[in-house]
C-alpha cells in the first residue's frame, strides 16, 4: 500500500514537472538554434545534437533597418510603466487599506466592507467591458498611446489587488499595537511607519508581486490602448509571431519576456522560505 | 495634582461602558480597578490613556483638561492582557522604543533599558527576538518597556491574566516587589483584574465597578470586608460569595428546610426576607451538619471548591486542601454563622460581621 | 469501553543509536475501563507524543499498546476505535445538530432507527435535545465543543475518547458547565476519557488519575490527592498547589529526623541510609501551622509579611536564610514576637536528588 502510493505520488510529481519544464527547455534550445538545426529534426543536447548559435538572440537588439526585430524599446517600455504603476498601487493601496482597516467610515448602509468590496468588485468586470470607458477616458484626456495613459489605467486595475491584500494584512496586525506605539509617543503617522508597516512587510511584498505579475502580462489594454506611438512588450511578441520572425528569435524573445517574472518568483520564494510570512505576526 | 474625572460617560451602543465615573486618584498611590469582564475596566483605562474619548465627563491631571492632550503626548504607560510588544523589534529595541521616540541619548538609553530587563528578570534576552520568548516572557517586555518610560501614570490591564496560574503566582510577587520599590512618588499605578484575590494581594485602594458604574471605593480590606451591595459581594470574592433567599424571624434563619439560631451581629435586623451572603471559605464539612448533594468538586490550586446543591439552593465551599469528591455524593456542610452578611431584598448591606451597614 | 495498557512504550527519533534520544522515555502504565485521565505538563513535555501514540497518529518506538489485551501497536488510527476531540470544535458547519452527530454512524452504514436511537441518547446527556434541527455553525463555542465529542459518544465501540486541550477555547464561565458535562459522561457512559493539558487545575478538577510529565518522562501518576500531599519529585511539588510546596535543603541527623538550622524536626520516613547525603525536606504550605502547645517539630521564625487574601491569610516567614510560606486561617492570631511554627511528621516528604524517599 505504503510503496505503490509513493511511486504513484512520484510518478505524477515528474510527469507535472516534464509537463511544465519541458516548453521551457524546448524555446531555450530553440533560440541557440539556426535554420538548419531547426529543420534537422528533433534535437535537444546543444553541442552534440546541434551547433548552438546567438544569431536568435542577436535580432532582438538589431534595429529593423539592420534585419532585426528590436524588442529593446518595448521591454523598457513593460518595465517602465509596470514598475511604475505597481509602486503608485501600492502606495495608494497600502494607505487605503490601513485607513479601512482601522477607522470607521460609514455614508449610509456603505460601511467598511462595502468599500473594500468596491475596490475589489472592478476585477471582477470582464476587461472587454471596461475597455471602451477607458479608451474613451483616455482620449478625452488626450492620453492614448501613451505610457502616462496605460500607467493611469494599470494603476486603476492593480491598486484593487493591494487594497484587498493589504486590508487583510492589516487586520491581522492587532491594533493593540498601533496603540501601544500611540502610548509610546508616536503620533498616527509615526505608529503607520515606524509600527505597522515594518510588520506588513510581507503583505507588502505579496501585494507588489501581484502587481507586477498583473502588470507585466496585460495584453488586452496595451494593445487596444496603444497604436504606433507607444508599444509593450507583450504586444511586441505578439507582432512577432505574426510577422516573418524566425522561430529561434521568437524563442527568444518569449524567454527574455519571463525573465522579469522568474526574478520576482526567485525572491518571493526565498522570502517565503525564510518563514517570515507567517512567523511574522503571532 | 491628582488625576481627577468627572461623570466620565461612554456609550458606543446600546449598553454604557462607562457610566458616570468620577475618581480622584492621588500620586504614589496604587489603584485596582476591580470587575467581572466587560464590566468596564478595559473602556476606563483606555479612557485615561486617551486612546477613546468619553462621551460627556472630564478628566484633568495636574491641573490641565487630560481630553486635549493626545495619547502621545500625555505620558502614560500601558501593559494590556494580551502579550502587546512589536513584532518587528527585538526585545532590546522594544524596549528602547518610547526612549528613542523622545530622542533620549544612546548611551542613556542603552543603561536605561538594561537597568529595566534586569528588573523584570530579563537579563541576557536583549537579541532575543519577541516570537521566540513564552508567554510571560512577552509580558515581560511589555512591562519593562511601559516602566522605562517612567510615566506619570502607568496602567495595566488585567496583565497576569493570560498566564497559567503558576507564572501567575511567580509575576505577580514580582509585580509586588517593583510596586513597593520602583514606584516614585510622583506616579499613580492603575491596575485592573476580575481576581480578588490579586486585589487583595496587591493592597491598593479598589474601585469596585460592574456594568461601567462605580459601585464601591475603598481600601482592599474594607470592600472585602464590609461590601456595600450584594454585586460588590459578588465580584470582590472568588469563588462569588453564597447568596442565600433566607427569611428571618423570631430569632431563626430559614432556608430550604433549615433552621439556624440568629447570630449576634444580625439581632438587632427585624424579621423579614433577607439575601444571607456567606463565603465559601466559611462553610465547613461537619457530621452534624446539613446534607447536600455535590454537583462538581474543582481543584483550584491547592484549594477544592465544592459545588453543592440542596433544592433550589446552590452553593460553594472551598477546603484548604486537595479532596476527592465524586459527583451526586451526599455530605454533610456547617456554616460558621458568625460570618454571615444579610443583605435587604432590593441587594444593599443591612448587616455584616464586621459591622458594615448601608442600610 | 476498554482497558489501555502500555508496556514499555517509549519514543525516540533515533532508536537505533546506542544511546537513543527519547522524545518519551521508557514507562508502563495501565488506564482502566472507564475512568478519567489526566496527562498534565509544561509544553514540550510529552504529552502530545504520548496521546499521539494512543490515537495511533506516532507508532512507538519500542514497546506495545493494548487495548482489552488486544496488541493495537500496528493498527492505525481509524481502526482504533477511539474518538478525538481537539481544542478546537471541528463540526460540519453546513449541517445540523443532529446530522453531525449522526455523521459518524451514517459513514459505518447504521440503520436508520439505530442512528436514531443512538443520536436521541447521545443529544439527551449532552444537553442538546432542543437543537437538534438548528445548524450547528449557530450554536455557542461550549455546546459545539460538545458536538464534537458527542460524534465521537455515538459510536458504542469506542475504546477511550481522547482530548487535547479541549477547553482552551471556551469561556472561563461556560468551562464550569463543560467540566461538570465531561464528569457526568464519564459516570453515564463508562467512557474512559483521557485527557491533555498544561492547566493543573483542570486536570485536578477533571481527572481520576493524573499523569505528570517533564522533560519526556512520566514524573508521577496519581490522584489528585497523593500528587499533592506526597509529590514523587520536587518538580511536582512546585508544579502542583499553589502556593508551591516549601522546600528546604537539609541533612539528616538520625534514623527519621532532619536538622534545619539547628532545629530538629522528626519525619515519617526512614532516613538511616541517607547520613551526610545531601537531601531536601518538603511541606506544604497548608499543613504548617503557628504552634499551640506543640513541643517538638517547632521552628522558630521571624515574620516577614503577612498578606490578607480574604479567605485565608499567607504567613510569610524567615529562619536565617529560609524562607517559609504557610497558609493560616483569617482568624488566627499571629503572636507579635517570639512566633513558632509548627511542622507535622506525618506530612513531611524527604528528597534526595530531587526524588521522593
Amino acid at each position: 500500500m505504503g510503496k505503490l502510493y509513493k511511486f504513484l505520488k512520484y510518478s505524477f510529481i515528474t510527469i507535472w514537472t516534464v509537463f511544465v519544464v519541458a516548453p521551457f527547455l524546448w524555446a531555450l534550445t530553440t533560440s541557440f538554434k539556426d535554420f538548419n538545426s531547426v529543420n534537422g529534426g528533433a534535437t535537444y543536447i546543444p553541442w552534440v545534437d546541434f551547433e548552438p548559435k546567438l544569431e536568435g538572440w542577436k535580432v532582438l537588439i538589431k534595429s529593423p533597418a539592420n534585419g532585426g526585430v528590436d524588442i529593446i524599446e518595448p521591454y523598457f517600455n513593460s518595465l517602465f510603466v509596470t514598475c511604475t504603476a505597481s509602486l503608485i498601487s501600492i502606495v495608494l493601496g497600502t494607505l487605503s487599506a490601513y485607513a479601512l482597516s482601522r477607522f470607521t467610515f460609514k455614508a449610509g448602509f456603505v460601511k467598511n466592507n462595502d468599500i473594500t468590496f468596491f475596490f475589489i468588485s472592478q476585477r471582477i468586470m470582464p476587461p472587454i467591458v471596461l475597455s471602451i470607458p477607458f479608451f474613451l477616458f483616455l482620449g478625452a484626456i488626450d492620453l492614448l498611446d501613451s505610457l502616462i495613459g496605460l500607467i493611469v489605467v494599470y494603476i486603476v486595475l492593480l491598486m484593487p489587488i493591494a487594497v484587498w491584500i493589504m486590508v487583510d494584512f492589516f487586520n491581522k496586525v492587532p491594533r493593540e499595537i498601533d496603540e501601544t506605539a500611540l502610548i509610546d509617543g508616536c503620533n498616527p503617522y509615526q505608529a503607520f511607519f515606524k509600527v505597522v508597516l515594518p510588520n506588513s512587510i510581507p503583505g507588502l511584498i505579496v501585494a507588489g508581486m501581484f502587481c507586477i505579475i498583473f502588470g507585466w502580462i496585460d495584453f488586452f489594454f496595451a494593445f487596444i490602448l496603444t497604436f504606433t506611438e507607444v508599444q509593450l512588450l507583450p504586444v511586441k511578441i505578439v507582432a512577432l509571431n505574426s510577422s516573418i520572425t524566425p522561430w529561434w528569435s521568437l524563442s527568444a524573445s518569449a524567454l527574455v519576456s519571463v525573465a522579469p517574472l522568474i526574478v520576482v518568483a526567485f525572491i518571493v520564494e526565498r522570502y517565503l522560505s525564510k518563514g517570515n510570512l507567517s512567523g511574522a505576526i503571532k | 495634582m491628582n488625576l481627577v474625572a468627572d461623570k466620565l460617560s461612554y456609550k458606543p451602543d446600546e449598553q454604557f461602558h462607562l457610566n458616570e465615573v468620577s475618581f480622584n486618584f492621588k500620586k504614589g498611590n496604587l489603584y485596582t480597578i476591580l470587575g467581572r469582564t466587560l464590566s468596564g475596566k478595559t473602556t476606563l483605562l483606555k479612557t485615561i490613556a486617551g486612546l477613546l474619548t468619553p462621551d460627556s465627563g472630564s478628566i484633568q491631571f495636574e491641573d490641565k483638561d487630560f481630553l486635549k492632550i493626545p495619547v502621545w503626548e500625555r505620558n502614560v504607560a500601558m501593559v494590556y492582557q494580551q502579550f502587546i510588544n512589536y513584532p518587528h523589534l527585538n526585545v532590546f529595541e522594544n524596549v528602547a522604543f518610547p526612549l528613542k521616540q523622545r530622542k533620549v541619548e544612546n548611551q542613556e538609553i542603552k543603561d536605561v533599558v538594561l537597568k529595566s530587563l534586569k528588573s523584570v528578570g530579563l537579563e541576557g534576552y536583549e537579541n532575543r527576538k519577541i516570537q521566540e520568548l513564552s508567554g510571560g516572557q512577552q509580558q515581560r517586555v511589555s512591562l519593562a518597556r511601559s516602566l522605562v518610560k517612567n510615566a506619570k501614570i502607568l496602567l495595566l490591564d488585567e496583565p497576569l491574566v493570560n498566564l497559567d496560574y503558576k507564572l501567575r503566582e511567580q509575576l505577580r510577587e514580582e509585580f509586588k516587589s517593583i510596586f513597593s520599590q520602583g514606584l516614585s512618588e510622583e506616579s499613580i499605578v492603575i491596575f485592573s483584574t476580575t481576581d480578588p484575590k490579586e486585589a487583595m494581594e496587591l493592597n491598593g485602594e479598589v474601585i469596585a465597578i460592574d456594568e461601567g458604574k462605580v459601585l464601591q471605593v475603598g481600601p482592599a480590606k474594607e470592600i472585602f470586608e464590609n461590601p456595600k451591595t450584594l454585586k460588590v459581594a459578588e465580584i470582590s470574592n472568588d469563588p462569588p460569595m453564597n447568596i442565600l433567599k433566607a427569611n428571618i424571624s423570631s430569632n431563626k434563619i430559614k432556608f430550604e428546610g433549615i433552621e439556624i439560631e440568629l447570630p449576634g451581629h444580625l439581632s438587632n435586623l427585624k424579621d423579614n426576607n433577607f439575601n444571607l451572603g456567606i463565603r465559601a471559605s466559611d462553610i465547613e464539612l461537619s457530621e452534624e451538619g446539613f446534607e447536600f448533594e455535590v454537583e462538581l468538586a474543582e481543584i483550584s490550586g491547592s484549594e477544592t471548591l465544592l459545588h453543592l446543591i440542596r433544592g433550589d439552593t446552590k452553593i460553594i465551599t472551598s477546603i484548604e486542601e486537595v479532596m476527592n469528591f465524586n459527583i451526586k455524593d451526599k455530605i454533610k456542610i456547617n456554616f460558621n454563622i458568625n460570618k454571615v452578611y444579610a443583605f435587604n431584598e432590593s441587594g444593599t448591606l443591612a448587616s455584616s460581621p464586621f459591622g458594615g451597614s448601608y442600610v | 469501553m476498554s482497558k489501555i495498557d502500555l508496556n514499555n512504550i517509549s519514543h525516540s527519533y533515533n532508536p537505533n543509536d546506542p544511546n537513543p534520544i527519547y522524545a518519551l522515555n521508557p514507562f508502563s502504565m495501565t488506564w482502566e475501563n472507564g475512568k478519567r485521565y489526566a496527562i498534565l505538563g509544561p509544553s514540550g513535555c510529552g504529552k502530545t507524543t504520548m496521546l499521539n501514540i494512543v490515537s495511533g497518529l506516532v507508532r512507538p518506538s519500542a514497546g506495545n499498546i493494548l487495548f482489552d489485551d488486544k496488541d493495537v501497536t500496528d493498527l492505525k488510527t481509524e481502526s482504533r476505535n477511539i474518538a478525538q476531540v481537539f481544542q478546537f470544535p471541528v463540526i460540519y458547519n453546513t449541517m445540523t445538530v443532529y446530522e453531525n452527530l449522526a455523521f459518524p454512524l451514517k459513514c459505518r452504514d447504521f440503520l436508520k432507527d439505530k442512528i436514531d436511537e443512538r443520536v436521541k441518547s447521545v443529544a439527551d446527556i449532552l444537553n442538546l435535545q432542543s437543537f437538534l434541527n438548528s445548524p450547528a455553525r449557530k450554536l455557542t463555542a461550549d455546546q459545539k465543543q460538545l458536538i464534537s465529542l458527542g460524534r465521537g459518544l455515538v459510536r458504542e465501540d469506542v475504546a477511550a475518547v481522547l482530548m487535547d486541550e479541549p477547553l482552551t477555547v471556551i469561556d472561563p464561565d461556560l468551562k464550569f458547565r463543560l467540566r461538570r458535562k465531561l464528569k457526568e459522561i464519564n459516570e453515564e457512559f463508562k467512557t474512559t476519557l483521557v485527557y491533555v493539558t498544561h492547566d493543573q487545575n483542570e486536570a485536578m478538577t477533571f481527572a481520576d488519575n493524573i499523569i505528570v510529565m517533564s522533560e519526556g518522562e512520566v514524573v508521577q501518576a496519581g490522584t489528585p490527592k497523593e500528587l499533592f500531599e506526597r509529590p514523587n519529585t520536587t518538580f511536582v511539588g512546585y508544579f502542583i498547589g499553589s502556593p508551591a510546596m516549601n522546600l528546604f535543603e537539609t541533612e539528616a541527623s538520625s534514623n527519621d529526623s532532619v536538622k534545619i538550622n539547628n532545629t530538629i524536626i522528626k519525619t515519617n520516613t526512614n532516613l538511616s541510609n541517607l547520613k551526610d547525603k545531601k537531601i531536601k525536606l518538603g511541606i506544604r504550605s497548608e499543613f504548617i501551622k503557628i504552634a499551640k502547645n506543640q513541643s517538638e517539630n517547632l521552628l522558630n521564625v521571624d515574620v516577614e509579611k503577612v498578606e490578607d487574601l480574604g479567605n485565608y491569610k499567607l504567613l510569610t516567614a524567615k529562619m536565617g536564610s529560609l524562607t517559609i510560606k504557610s497558609k493560616i486561617n483569617r482568624e488566627t492570631e499571629i503572636p507579635s514576637s517570639d512566633v513558632k511554627l509548627y511542622i507535622p511528621a506525618e506530612k513531611c516528604c524527604v528528597y534526595e536528588e530531587e526524588k521522593l524517599i
